[in-house]
């Protein structure tokens, strides 16, 4: 859907808050905290983005986009070139980190992952939860939305590691009390770092991470191997040299496909029969009948059927 | 579409012995150029110039070999694919081509080119001329990747002229007006000008249009 740009404002000398509405302000589609976007732009370059503003004010939705240092052009353009009144592109917001039941919450957020965290913090504070929420950013002027963070009070800190040096995740994954789940959204370093920290976690306590790079593994060698998509009766030969979904997009296939790197989840698609090498960053078990075939593969020797 | 009917033909109506005329013959014609129009060429990219880049999918690259025998090629990719790295350098990726790169040839050859940018709907396109070389710097070319596709290569212009060419050309062309896409249903297909440029049989040709639109789907 066509949104405008209504609202531009500069939070950090990196990053950008956009505010985007229907032309006419009509009431846009329902998110909960932790729901992303997939946005477009006018160059046809499209990026997923956390919403970040208030699920209540249907009228609007917030992203923040940073500036990268080595855009592939999205960020670039939108630093650069973006102006209130543009025209933007927008699939209704989906979420792959939703806030779920829990007795305690934990949410941490570094650089321009205070996305996410954000709407649930502001969200966890309406309906009286128990929570705490630790933004990290380098600078003192990095940290996005500050005023906002300030006004959820006491129970959001702001880490500035230039003034306090690198936050001590062991000391704080350590402090958890049993049952508090936490929800984490940062780059790549910050991420990792936690996941790697999850065996310390207390019984009873989960660990829900949003990234925005793919988490880094390594795979053997790719195998071809065949797909059917049983909705479709469209059966492919999958190369060693191409994705499944390139496959089956070639084929005619209709498939959903964002990242391209098995991050965002746009390409999901069930699994009725086959074993699965989920090579992506969203499964967490690894007998999941989900596949994201922009990355994942059969398993040696197998074929999968997809209800696709 | 497969194209039907009679295959083009020359206007022999006229002799191909005409008068080659000198600078000094042309200019008698012509008169001189107004100054304003000869002010419009700069050395770098104002604002103007990037905003108008960071829109542009379409450019023609224009190379020439040492002896200079030029050659000329479509380029095109995301709007903005022709990076303004600074003001006066330009850098875009070379993408899956036929490899026969006669471009990056020349380039090596004889460093000059000159880049024509096109926006659709626009009328004005943009030139820029310079001093080119093909590079395969790692960080660069990350910068180039699309469709999680790294180019291998890209080339890199230095740029000694900008000009914002006026409209008149597109717009006596038409270009982008919709109905003008018509013309090509009057156009043998490509499938149907290779069967005949090689002796083929017109099926052969069809064969070819099939896999052409196949490997379409492929662009980076």
């Amino acid at each position: 859907m066509p949104l405008v740009v209504r609202e531009i404002i500069r939070q950090t000398p990196d990053i950008v808050s956009i505010r985007l509405q229907n032309v006419d302000g009509s009431p846009l589609p329902a998110w909960n905290p932790g729901a992303h976007i997939d946005l477009q732009l006018i160059t046809r370059h499209e990026r997923q983005y956390s919403l970040c503003g208030d699920p209540a004010d249907t009228a609007s939705y917030r992203i923040a986009v940073r500036r990268e240092e080595l855009s592939r052009g999205g960020s670039h353009y939108i630093h650069a070139f973006l102006r209130e009144g543009s025209t933007v592109w927008v699939r209704p917001p989906r979420n792959l980190f939703e806030l779920g039941e829990a007795p305690a919450y934990l949410l941490l957020a570094a650089g321009i992952g205070v996305t996410p965290i954000l709407s649930m913090a502001r969200h966890l504070a309406a309906v009286d939860a128990d929570w705490r929420m630790i933004v990290v950013a380098r600078e003192r002027d990095g940290v996005a939305f500050a005023d906002e963070i300030a006004a959820l009070g006491d129970r959001a800190t702001v880490h500035v590691s230039r003034e306090r040096g690198r936050l001590d995740l062991d000391a704080v994954v350590g402090g958890i009390a049993p049952g508090t789940d936490v929800y984490a959204c940062g780059p790549a370093s910050f991420v990792d770092a936690l996941w790697a920290l999850s065996p310390m976690l207390p019984e009873g306590s989960g660990i829900h991470l949003e990234r925005f790079e793919p988490r880094k593994r390594e795979f053997g060698p790719n195998e071809a191997f065949s797909a059917t998509a049983a909705r479709s009766g469209v059966t492919v030969e999958v190369p060693a040299t191409r994705s499944l979904l390139e496959s089956l997009q070639g084929a005619g296939v209709p498939m959903n496909g964002s990242c391209l790197r098995g991050v965002c989840g746009s390409c999901a698609v069930p699994v009725l029969d086959g074993a699965v090498d989920h090579r992506d960053s969203l499964t967490v078990d690894d007998d999941s009948r989900i596949i994201y075939p922009c990355v994942s593969r059969a398993r040696s020797g197998e074929t999968l059927v997809l209800n696709a | 579409m497969r194209f039907e009917g009679p295959r083009g033909s020359v206007d022999d109506m006229l002799s191909t012995d005409f008068r080659a005329l000198g600078l000094e013959d042309i200019r008698g014609t012509l008169g001189e150029p107004e100054g304003p129009s000869l002010q419009k060429i700069t050395d770098h990219l104002d604002e103007n110039c990037l905003r108008f880049l960071a829109h542009s999918p379409f450019a023609t690259l224009a190379t020439a070999d040492r002896d200079g025998t030029c050659d000329c090629s479509p380029r095109g990719d995301y709007p903005g694919f022709v990076r303004a790295i600074d003001d006066r350098t330009v850098a875009l990726p070379d993408r899956l081509g036929n490899k026969i790169a006669d471009s990056m040839r020349n380039i090596v050859d004889n460093g000059h080119a000159a880049l024509l940018c096109f926006v659709p709907g626009m009328s004005e396109t943009l030139r820029i001329n310079g001093t080119a070389f093909v590079t395969d710097d790692p960080t660069l070319l990350r910068s180039l990747e699309q469709d999680h596709t790294v180019p291998d290569l890209a080339i890199v212009l230095r740029i000694e002229q900008v000009y914002l060419h006026c409209g008149r050309a597109l717009l006596r062309g038409g270009i982008w007006d919709a109905d003008m896409q018509d013309l090509a249903t009057q156009v043998p297909t490509s499938g149907q000008i290779w069967a005949s440029t090689s002796g083929w049989d017109a099926a052969v040709g069809d064969v070819i249009d099939e896999a052409m639109s196949g490997a379409y789907r492929a662009l980076y």
